[in-house]
Order: C-alpha cells, then structure tokens, then sequence
C-alpha cells in the first residue's frame, strides 16, 4: 500500500512540477506577446495631468480679485487673518 | 448545567486547548502575527471547546456519518440534511461550516481580495524571473514524498500536508477541504503559523545556502550592464488584458485551479480597469474580502476541538510543514544558483526565496536582507516579480494534487452514469455523489487509510 502510494506521489511530483513549469512558462511567453503586441498596436500611455496645488488654485485666480480679498480679511482680522485657500462658487 | 464537570472529567485536554488559544491570541494581539486570521482562528478555537456550547465543528466521516466522542451519533448523513437542519441539529457552527467552507466557497473569495490587492507590475515589468515562483513549488511535492514515505499519512493527506509549503492560506484551505477535510484545522494553523514566521524562515534558510558574495548581486547594476529588450509603453493595456489572456490559459490547461486562479485574476480585473469599476473593486478589497476572513478564521478555528487536534498527526503536520516551507525557500535558491551558472546576467538569490506565495511579506523580508549586507542594493522589485508568480504556481500545483483525486472520481462517475461496471466503489469524497453511488454501486471493503 505504501510502496503505491510512494508511486503516486513520485508520479505526482513529475507531473505537478512539470505542469507548474509549463503554466508559469506559458505566462511569461504571454506577457512578452502582450507587451510586444500593445507596444506595436496601442497608442503610448498618456501620463495623466497632476491635480493643481492649492498655492498654484491661489495664484490662478485673477492678481487684482486676490489682493481685494487679502485687503479685507487683513481689515476684518486686524492684520491677523489670511487667504489660505479661494475657491469660486 | 455548567461545563466544570465535564472540563474536569477530560484530563485537562480542553485545558491544552485554552492554552492553546491563549497562546495564539497572544501571538495574533500581542505580536501582531498575521493578527488579522490568527484572532478569528484563535478565537474559534476557545469557543469550539467548551462542553456543551456546540460550537465545535464535527467532522462527518465517508458517508456523511457524524458520531460524537462518547459515541452517539448525531447525525446518519449530513450531506442528505439541509442547511437549517444542519443548523438546528449541529448548531450554528456547523451550519457555517458546512455552507461556507465545506462547499469550498469561502477560499477562492478570498483570493478574489487577494487578486484586487495584487499588482502584477513587477512581475510584467521582470517576466524572465516570473520563472523562480515554480521552482519554489518544489516543498509542495517533496513533503508529500517524505509524508508518505513516513507511514503516518495516506497520499492524500500527504498532499494537503505539501502544500503549506505553498506559503498560501486559502490555497492550502481550500486544497484540504477537497483531499482530507479532517485535518483542516492543524493545516490551516501551521499555514497561517508559519506565513507569520517568514521573517524567522527566510533569513534562516538563505544564511545556511547563500554566500556574501552573492547576496551583494547588485540587480540594478547588473540590468544596466544587461538590459532587457521590452519596455512596456502602454502598462495599462497591458495590465487588463493580462489577468483575461492568463485566466483563459489556465483554465484550459489545469481546469482545477480555476476556481482559485479565475478569481484571483477577476479580482485584479476589477482593479485594473480602474474608476469604472472602482466600486466593486471597493466592495470585494474590503466588505467581501473581511467578511470572508471573519468566518474562514472563525469556522477553521472551530473544527480543532480536542478530538479532532490532539493527536500524532497533528504534530506530524506541524513538523511537515516546516519541512515544506523550508524545502520551498531552498528550491528557489539553488534554482537561481543554476540559473547563474550558465548566465552572464547574475541574479540575486533572494529572488529564489521568494518563489513562495507569502505576498508581500516574503519580498520586504529579502529587501531587508539585501539592504544589510549592501544599504543600496534594493531588491524588492524583483522579489515581487517571483512572488507573485509564486500565488500563480502555488495555485496551480493545488489544482494539480486536487486534479488527480477529484477529476479521477467525476470520471468514474460518469462512467457509473454510463452504466460503465467499475466493480468497487471509489475511494474519497463520497459526499459528491451519495445518492447515485449508494443505488448503483457496491461498497468497497477497502481500507481508505484513515
């Protein structure tokens, strides 16, 4: 009983590592066509445009509309006070 | 009414389950290893073992029989019983059990998690070293050897012990629940047990097989002085087509692990197409994926009670699995070692010893090795690269080892449909074919090895 189950685990082992062989060998091969045929075939991958900066937000907004608004914030606040973020609603 | 008298009648082996689970959940709360299933799993232990909570989960035997330790059974076949009969006979463990587990359900769940958390960038961007994940199968199949070899484990039993080396929870689950259901619980321990410890097992083996010299392989260096040909252009294409093109190879050459690699890889799917199925990408990386882990762990903690754990074999598996962990680690080495041999293009043993599923653990584990012997030596890339390809090769060998005992008995059962004489009823997994089997064929006399 034992001496067939060693057969089997042998013939196992044959098999099992040939198969995980074959398999992982197949995905590599399929990953190189993948990447040959996207590189021929599809455009280049455009690198998305990074989110704006809430300093740069700031500066975006018209020079003259920023300093009125630094202007009152500083007169309501007494100099204290000012614009870290302005958004148009 | 209280449980003292029986605790006390059992020699204090409920005693060594409490302290079993304590032990766990120190391990899990305190040392944070694999915190996330070792808790459910330590917890389903403690409520699984006090007499009288029904909570522990019964292991039914080949005809679906289940028979309590005195003797009494609870059940004549549990697989011809419903689910809330199940549940009202068995309790609510049981009725977990027997739905989400037993059915096989629960694993491949978890492996679609596991595959929405899984980028195969490294590995595309790397593909020749995708080849070291295989040779780091080699544990699986040669702890199955020594198993059998030893006596205590029927061929079966042996396969199930193998593949903790694996490195991979819900595989060695689910491979379990399909070859030897009764010993899911020590597996699933010495699984999860020994995944925590690759920060110990790792370093251990590659300090008793690799040289300075080569764990100083500068990978970076060596792809400027060799660079490889292919640089992707559009890694986003690529990326979803890869898990359908990988899915379909599979399933038509190891339809067995479909169920494991088929989720894995719709679960990277979901990942990769990006904001138009970010939702359900949302749901099965958190909601699903946590749902799942909550009742495996609770379920596979459940089924070790003091019949089902306290024996040799037990101890048996704990000692195996080691040995299948180690041998694992091994193989992927020496693999790289005779890789290098015939190549200009050196390669950093490291790689090879993460050819194990152990994702990400087992790649930070030899970045941090290699940045100790060489600060600016940064391998973790490459170890992605085997690593990931180790959850795809460990996959497929558990299809392999379920293949050959599942799909043998579905043939014979459709030769039995067939009106084919087989002369003695197969052995194994009586529980999918009771009915037919029980009309149309004999019973074997033979011994099924448990």
């Amino acid at each position: 009983m034992i001496t067939n189950d060693i057969f089997g685990a042998l013939q196992l082992l044959i098999v099992g590592m040939v198969t995980v062989f074959l398999v992982l060998l197949i995905v590599i091969y399929l990953g190189k066509l993948l990447i040959w045929a996207v590189n021929k075939w599809a455009h280049e991958e455009t690198v998305a445009k990074k989110s704006v900066p809430v300093a740069k937000a700031i500066e975006s907004i018209d020079a003259n509309t920023k300093a009125i608004i630094d202007a009152a914030i500083s007169q309501l606040t007494g100099g204290k006070g000012r614009a870290s973020k302005i958004t148009k609603l | 009414m209280t449980a003292f008298s029986d605790i006390i009648a059992s020699n204090g082996t409920y005693l060594i389950m409490y302290l079993l689970a304590f032990v766990l959940l120190y391990l899990g709360i305190v040392k944070h290893f694999e915190p996330l299933l070792l808790i459910p799993i330590a917890f389903g232990v403690l409520i699984a073992n006090f007499p009288g909570g029904d909570m522990g989960v019964y292991q039914a035997d080949e005809a679906g029989r289940i028979v309590d330790a005195s003797g009494k059974v609870l059940a004549e076949n549990i697989w011809e019983m419903s689910l809330p009969q199940i549940a009202h006979d068995l309790g609510l463990m049981n009725f977990l059990y027997y739905m989400l587990i037993k059915t096989g359900f629960l694993p491949p769940v978890i492996f679609m998690g596991v595959g929405a958390l899984t980028d195969f960038g490294p590995m595309l961007r790397n593909l020749r070293l995708s080849i070291f994940g295989a040779a780091a199968q080699m544990g699986i199949f040669a702890v199955l050897i020594i198993a059998v070899a030893s006596g205590q484990f029927n061929i079966k039993e042996a396969a199930s012990l193998g593949i903790i080396g694996g490195a991979d929870g819900p595989t060695a689950i689910f491979t379990t629940i399909k070859l030897a259901p009764h010993l899911l619980a020590p597996i699933a321990i010495a699984a999860y047990s020994y995944m925590a410890l690759v920060p110990v097992i790792i370093p251990l083996v590659v300090k008793m097989l690799c040289s300075e010299k080569e764990l100083k392989i500068n990978m970076k260096e060596q792809d400027k002085l060799y660079p490889s040909g292919q640089k992707m252009k559009n890694e986003k294409i690529i990326k979803i087509i890869f898990p359908i093109a990988v899915t379909t190879i599979v399933a038509l050459l190891v339809p067995s692990a479909v169920s494991l690699i088929g989720m894995l890889m719709f679960g990277n799917l979901l990942k990769e197409i990006g904001s138009d199925t970010s939702r359900l990408f949302d749901t099965i990386s958190n909601s699903i994926m946590n749902t799942a882990t909550v009742f495996l762990g609770l379920c596979v903690g459940a089924t070790m009670t003091v019949q089902a754990f306290l024996n040799w074999t037990t101890i048996g598996i704990v000692v195996g699995g080691f040995f299948a962990f180690g041998l694992s680690i091994a193989s992927g080495i020496i693999m790289v070692k005779i890789t290098n041999l015939f190549s200009k293009k050196k390669i950093n043993p490291l790689i090879g010893a993460t050819g194990l599923s152990a994702v990400p653990m087992a790649s930070r584990v030899c970045n941090e090795i290699s940045t100790k012997y060489d600060p600016k030596n940064h391998v973790l890339n490459y170890c992605m690269s085997s690593n990931v390809s180790g959850v795809i090769g460990s996959a497929v060998a558990a299809g392999v080892l379920i293949y050959r005992y599942v799909l043998k008995i579905s043939f014979q059962l459709f030769l039995v449909d067939f009106g084919v004489d087989l002369g003695a009823r197969p052995q194994g997994h009586s529980e999918l074919w009771p009915k037919r089997l029980s009309q149309k064929m004999p019973k074997s006399n033979k011994n099924n090895g448990r």
